[in-house]
């Protein structure tokens, strides 16, 4: 028999014995009042009418409340479960039911279980909404993004961030971020080093990057970005870094390309001058002592100007390259009286033809240093030059090289020229700034003391100038002892290659292994 | 002196003709036995026969570019013996890409307005063969 069945008879039953009572209670008091009153069957009628209507209500209400009570119990359940009900309910108390107390516990529990599962269901479409939202604005912005967990891992990237790296999403979930971009920033300023800070930060934190070149696989053109991170210190679920990257690839590789032109240009003037050089050292070798002195020093002046032009094209394509933050200097062990006096060697045939003498005073207890032989010898080489065209009618330019008081490595040299005003000595290392008033009597581009500043800030080094008019300039620079390089920047130095002066020739050969 | 007996030859791949007459001058008097190719196809095939000792490679050349010479060279397969120490001679300043190329395949390299006929000889004779 089921809950049901047994409520049905339960109920039939008390409507019964309650009918039955309220019947046999009617007819006993006909009976009473016809026998004892003797009111006549008219009057008796009546009043049994009136007592049964008096009976009939008397019952309804007692059967009411406990047949109701049921009812009362199943609105109570479903009350306290509606959303929208404000009104406090109390719980349901089946043990007070008499009648169908099965049944209606049954229907309790079950809508208990029913309202369960519609909450949970309600709970479950909240966040499908929400993560397709989250996908949907993720997917539809045109933008390659990445969310990292702490360790830099890739939690989410969208569509865009993947199809940029030519890759699927599924290919980039749980990788580390450096394995899937190798970027390359144009200063010390990295990504990862902002993280690494911020990290170590108590705030939020957010930056951007400028011309980013990311490096992909398989020799494919590079790409060229900006890039945007976000820090959430709190980070929700984990999800702690946002990168956004904002594609210039088509703007910045266009730079690249006036570095192309910059190289056609040079090619083109490296041509004439390879022949120019080529023509005058056979000159030199077959007549040098041979022809009267004027001629021979006019063979002098026609070799120290082919040199002069040759470091001004290297100079060129040097500005070329720093403009475009493609600068690449490595670092490595040399004994920087050999590099010095290498340099000095260099130009000292451009002074002679000029009369002037470069005197050297360089100090002998110098340690190794830690340069790019041939940039810092370009610095040299353009400190002598301007020392050179600023001399007038002074014979004599002083270089020199001792350890400073900080350990450093300290490179003058000194001209008893003209002197620079004091006025634009601030502006001296900017691009193609030159002496206005000095113009007309001396050449240069005034491309070498910005190239000079940029090669000496590489090396962590410092350069600057005194100077006073009438007395002459003294430019110095600084550069770091090998031992006192970061162990970043030895790294770089490991070079299988040995570079000489001009050109390089492999040191152990590739194929040989 | 007797190693000196054995006369190093040169393969020298150059369209410039000066250039080619300039350093086949200072390679000769240095004791170097000389040969200058223009063309491409030409030196590679010359380059081929592995008969020199060293070979000075210009990247801007007729018909084929320097790096496909390069590369053909270095391919084993195409290329099966080569003695030869292959120098890049250049005055073009390469994409970052190519001098990584140039890096891994050729024993050396030049900027030839860096260096006069004489200069290139010694740079040259410090090569180990």
């Amino acid at each position: 028999m089921d809950n049901f069945q047994k409520y049905l008879n339960g109920f039939r039953l008390r409507l019964f014995f309650s009918l039955i009572l309220e019947n046999l209670i009617s007819v006993g008091l006909i009976y009473l009042i016809f026998s004892y009153l003797n009111i006549g069957l008219g009057k008796t009628l009546i009043v049994a009418f009136l007592m049964s209507l008096v009976l009939s209500l008397i019952t309804s209400l007692i059967l009411s409340k406990s047949l109701t009570f049921p009812t009362k119990q199943l609105q109570q359940a479903v009350l306290r479960l509606t959303p929208s009900n404000n009104q406090p309910v109390s719980a349901p108390d089946t043990n007070k039911l008499s009648l169908g107390k099965e049944l209606v516990s049954n229907l309790i529990s079950q809508i208990y279980q029913i309202s369960a599962v519609a909450s949970k269901s309600a709970d479950e479409i909240e966040r499908t909404k929400y993560d397709l939202t989250k996908d949907f604005m993720a997917n539809s912005i045109p933008l390659p993004i990445f969310v990292l967990d702490t360790n830099e891992n890739i939690k989410f990237a969208n569509k865009t961030a993947a199809k940029y790296l030519g890759m699927d999403v599924s290919d980039l979930i749980n990788k580390n971020i450096y394995s899937i971009l190798d970027m390359s920033f144009p200063n010390n300023n990295t990504f990862d080093a902002w993280l690494n800070n911020a990290k170590q930060n108590t705030a939020n934190s957010s930056n951007q990057w400028e011309r980013v070149k990311l490096n992909i696989r398989d020799q494919h053109p590079a790409l060229y970005f900006d890039l945007s991170a976000y820090y959430n210190i709190t980070s929700p679920e984990g999800y702690c870094t946002i990168i956004t990257i904002f594609d210039h690839t088509k703007q910045y590789s266009q730079d690249d390309q006036s570095i192309s032109f910059v190289a056609l240009t040079v090619h083109e003037l490296r041509t004439p001058l390879t022949l120019l050089k080529g023509y005058i050292e056979v000159f030199n070798q077959e007549f040098k002592g041979k022809l009267n002195p004027e001629m021979d020093s006019f063979l002098d002046k026609m070799r120290a100007s082919s040199d002069q032009l040759t470091a001004f094209v290297n100079n060129i394509l040097n500005v070329a390259r720093v403009d475009n933050d493609q600068m690449e200097l490595k670092l490595q062990k040399e004994n920087w009286n050999e590099v010095l006096n290498q340099a000095i060697d260099t130009i000292d045939l451009r002074a002679r033809v000029r009369g002037i003498s470069l005197q050297r005073e360089i100090a002998n207890n110098i340690p190794l240093v830690g340069v790019d032989r041939l940039s810092i010898q370009e610095v040299i080489l353009n400190l002598i030059d301007n020392a050179i065209k600023y001399s007038a009618d002074s014979k004599i330019i002083k270089i020199k090289s001792h350890i400073n008081g900080e350990g450093l490595v300290e490179t003058t040299v000194q001209d008893f020229g003209r002197g620079i005003p004091e006025s634009i000595i601030s502006n001296l290392f900017t691009k193609f700034y030159r002496d206005h008033h000095n113009r007309s009597q001396v050449g240069g581009t005034g491309l070498g003391l910005y190239l000079s500043k940029a090669i000496i800030d590489a090396h962590q080094g410092n350069i600057w100038v005194h100077s006073k008019e009438g007395e002459g300039s003294t430019f110095g620079f600084t550069i770091l002892p090998f031992d006192k390089l970061s162990q970043e920047q030895k790294k770089l130095s490991n070079d299988e290659l040995v570079r000489s002066a001009h050109g390089w020739i492999k040191n152990h050969s590739y194929y040989r292994r | 002196m007797e190693e000196n007996k054995e006369i190093k030859k040169i393969l020298v791949i150059e369209d410039e003709h000066f250039i080619g007459e300039l350093y086949t001058r200072a390679l000769n008097n240095a004791g170097y036995q000389v040969k200058v190719i223009a063309d491409g196809v030409e030196a590679l095939s010359e380059a081929q026969k592995d008969y020199y000792d060293i070979i000075l490679l210009d990247l801007m050349i007729p018909n084929l570019t320097g790096i496909e010479v390069l590369n053909i060279l270095r391919d084993t397969t195409k290329t099966p013996h080569l003695k030869a120490k292959i120098i890049i001679t250049t005055n073009l300043e390469q994409r970052e890409d190519v001098k990584a190329e140039i890096e891994k395949k050729a024993d050396g390299y030049i900027i030839k307005a860096e260096l006069t006929p004489m200069e290139l000889v010694e740079f040259l004779n410090k090569i180990k063969l």
